[in-house]
């Protein structure tokens, strides 16, 4: 494993992104910082800008509004980046599949602008935060083959 | 000195200061995380973050010039090298120093915020400018109140701007043990933390733990340079402040108790760091302005009346 | 809540009646007076003047206008609080079809301008006289004439194309030049 794969695997910058969710999943991605849950003891913290992230957490079903807007985030995000889909609005938009407003789903979303996006899906309506951690983790596993 | 040493040496002391500074960000980060009952990174963590830094995509937005924008960290990081080599050279070999170095150490430490300023306003991007007018009033405000006191370092040292001639005055006794020094030195460490970029004031960067606002278009490896200058700046600011105000190094004993304040100075940005929130920019101009200026002509009034 | 049968009316009573009362003959026809809550349906060309009357009672404030597609086109529901006594006055008016239109009154009261242009987004009435029709939560690339609660929307069959996706820049490696 080459030093740059385990820079990253020991540094991972998260960016949230939510696009249209119902912020249950944004609390339980914030709860992440909390001392129960502690994710700065991997290295990871929140950044402010897609500039400085690795990872992009998606949050919510992804509206017409939201999609290009996620497009645009996830084009603005240096590579390598990993893209994880926090929840079942994330993944697959859940219930609210059959309502007028969605766009396409997130991973269809951002495979339409980059087909080979690494993307890792949190299932959950919330997840726990034990479950956004096993997925980090898991994305830094994908990491490592890259 | 012959000029492959003086490179070699020069290359040897911004390396140091990088690790030693890069080890003072996990201090703080750790510290931190304790104040807040949390685990903090391990040791490893800054080093990482410049490593992984340095190997992602770099990326030039289309409305941004893209000159200044790409030279801004290099040359921020190159003055901060330069100023670290002066410095340790002046800790270690006074006799090696010229006149006028203290000024030439003070001006390329303001070359940082200059080129943060510079960064910014080259981004194009709404978020930096606002970045940049606020890192420009706040460069306004501290850096009156540092130069007045380290005027009363250089009253009190026999009016000499060489830093091996202000290391060989405090001899005897260091400028902070007078009470114009004491007050120098509170001033001073207040000045230090502004220069920092810390709590409570660090509104340039507002919104985000490490950067944004000034640094919101920045990624890949010129993101790692303002990382490398900050960290620098980190170990290089109190070292200054050691050398001005509290003695340098001295032989024996003194090599331990140097160690101590070194530590002592880092331990305060810490320190105050989690202790207070952050300032909006116009109390923050008030309290330079309208506080710490006249604290610093109070002291350097009392440096020249010998007190 | 009850819908009162064809035309009967309602005997008025307490606070709420003194509030219907006070509107003398906008009311066309009232559904429920009870303790807290009333419901009358207004003459639709006389909405502004219902609202100005109801704006200058004491305690009033505009909670929120909702619409119903009924059959003889749009109901709009002015919903009135009073806060201190704790009481919800809805005052009803039909946009007809197949215009669907009704005067606006968000010149007279400031609170309905964006609910109006929800409504006019999602159920396509014409609020007439309106300083700003803009739209508000469709976004950009929904079309124009076409209003997604309305009764003969299909939810999935009816749905316009999505927007473009952003294109990713062609050229990696020219130092970037991404937006």
């Amino acid at each position: 494993m080459s030093l740059k794969t385990w820079a990253l695997r020991k540094s991972l910058w998260v960016y949230h992104v939510n696009t249209g969710a119902c912020n249950n999943c944004d609390i339980e991605v914030l709860e992440l910082l909390t001392p129960r849950y502690d994710i700065e003891r991997f290295g990871m913290v929140l950044v402010g800008s897609p500039r400085h992230a690795d990872v992009l957490a998606v949050t919510g079903v992804c509206t017409r509004q939201a999609m290009p807007r996620l497009q645009e985030v996830y084009m603005q995000t240096p590579k390598p980046c990993v893209v994880l889909a926090i929840g079942s609005c994330a993944g697959a938009q859940g219930i609210f599949a059959e309502a007028y407003h969605m766009g396409m789903p997130v991973d269809q979303a951002i495979r339409a602008v980059d087909p080979n996006a690494i993307i890792a899906y949190v299932p959950g309506c919330s997840p726990k935060p034990e479950a956004m951690i096993s997925a980090a983790v898991k994305a830094m596993e994908l990491i490592k083959t890259l | 000195m012959e000029t492959p040493l003086v490179i070699i040496l020069f290359i040897v002391a911004a390396v140091a200061t990088l690790a030693l500074g890069l080890v003072f960000r996990w201090v703080d980060r750790k510290v931190t995380a304790m104040v807040q009952w949390r685990v903090g990174p391990p040791i490893y963590q800054p080093l990482a973050d410049v490593i992984k830094l340095m190997g992602k995509e770099s990326m030039v937005p289309v409305t941004a010039r893209g000159t200044g924008f790409l030279a801004a960290p290099v040359v921020a990081l190159a003055a901060t090298a330069v100023a670290a080599a002066i410095l340790w050279m002046a800790i270690f070999q006074p006799q090696h120093t010229f006149v006028g170095d203290l000024i030439v150490v003070v001006y390329l430490l303001v070359v940082p915020a200059l080129m943060t300023i510079l960064g910014a306003s080259a981004s194009g991007n709404p978020h930096a400018a606002v970045g940049a007018s606020r890192e420009m009033k706040l460069l306004l405000s501290y850096e009156l109140p540092m130069l007045m006191v380290i005027l009363v370092a250089v009253a009190k040292t026999g009016w000499s701007f060489q830093l091996g001639s202000i290391i060989h005055a405090q001899a005897g006794s260091s400028v902070a043990w007078s009470i114009s020094g004491a007050l120098a030195l509170v001033v001073a460490i207040l000045c230090m933390q502004a220069k920092l970029g810390q709590v409570p004031f660090d509104l340039a960067e507002a919104e985000c733990e490490i950067m944004s606002g000034v640094y919101v278009e920045y990624s890949g490896p010129q993101l790692a340079y303002w990382l490398m200058t900050r960290a620098m700046l980190l170990a290089l600011m109190p070292l200054l402040l050691v050398v001005v105000f509290w003695g340098g190094l001295r032989p024996g004993w003194g090599v331990l108790l140097f160690l101590l304040k070194y530590v002592v100075l880092v331990a305060l940005v810490t320190l105050i760091r989690n202790t207070n929130p952050r300032l909006r920019i116009d109390q923050t101009m008030k309290f330079f302005w309208f506080f710490l200026t006249p604290l610093g002509v109070l002291a350097l009034l009392l440096a020249l009346a010998g007190l | 809540m009850t819908v009162a049968a064809s035309k009967t009316q309602v005997p008025l009573s307490g606070l709420v009646g003194e509030i219907l009362a006070r509107l003398g003959d906008l009311v066309v026809e009232v559904h429920q007076c009870t303790h807290r809550r009333g419901i009358a349906r207004i003459d639709p060309l006389r909405t502004i003047e219902a609202a100005e009357r109801m704006l200058g009672m004491d305690g009033s404030r505009l909670a929120t206008a909702t619409g119903i597609e009924v059959r003889d086109g749009i109901d709009i529901l002015y919903h009135w609080a009073f806060e201190p006594a704790g009481l919800v006055v809805t005052l009803k008016a039909l946009a007809p079809r197949p215009g669907f239109e009704i005067a606006s009154v968000a010149n007279s009261v400031p609170a309905a301008n964006w609910i109006e242009r929800e409504m006019h987004d999602l159920l396509g009435v014409e609020f007439v006289g309106h300083p700003d029709m803009r739209r508000l939560i469709l976004d950009d690339s929904w079309p124009k004439d076409l209003h997604p609660l309305r009764k003969d929307f299909d939810q999935i069959l009816d749905r316009p194309p999505l927007p473009p996706n952003q294109t990713p820049p062609d050229v990696v490696g020219e130092g970037g030049g991404q937006k």
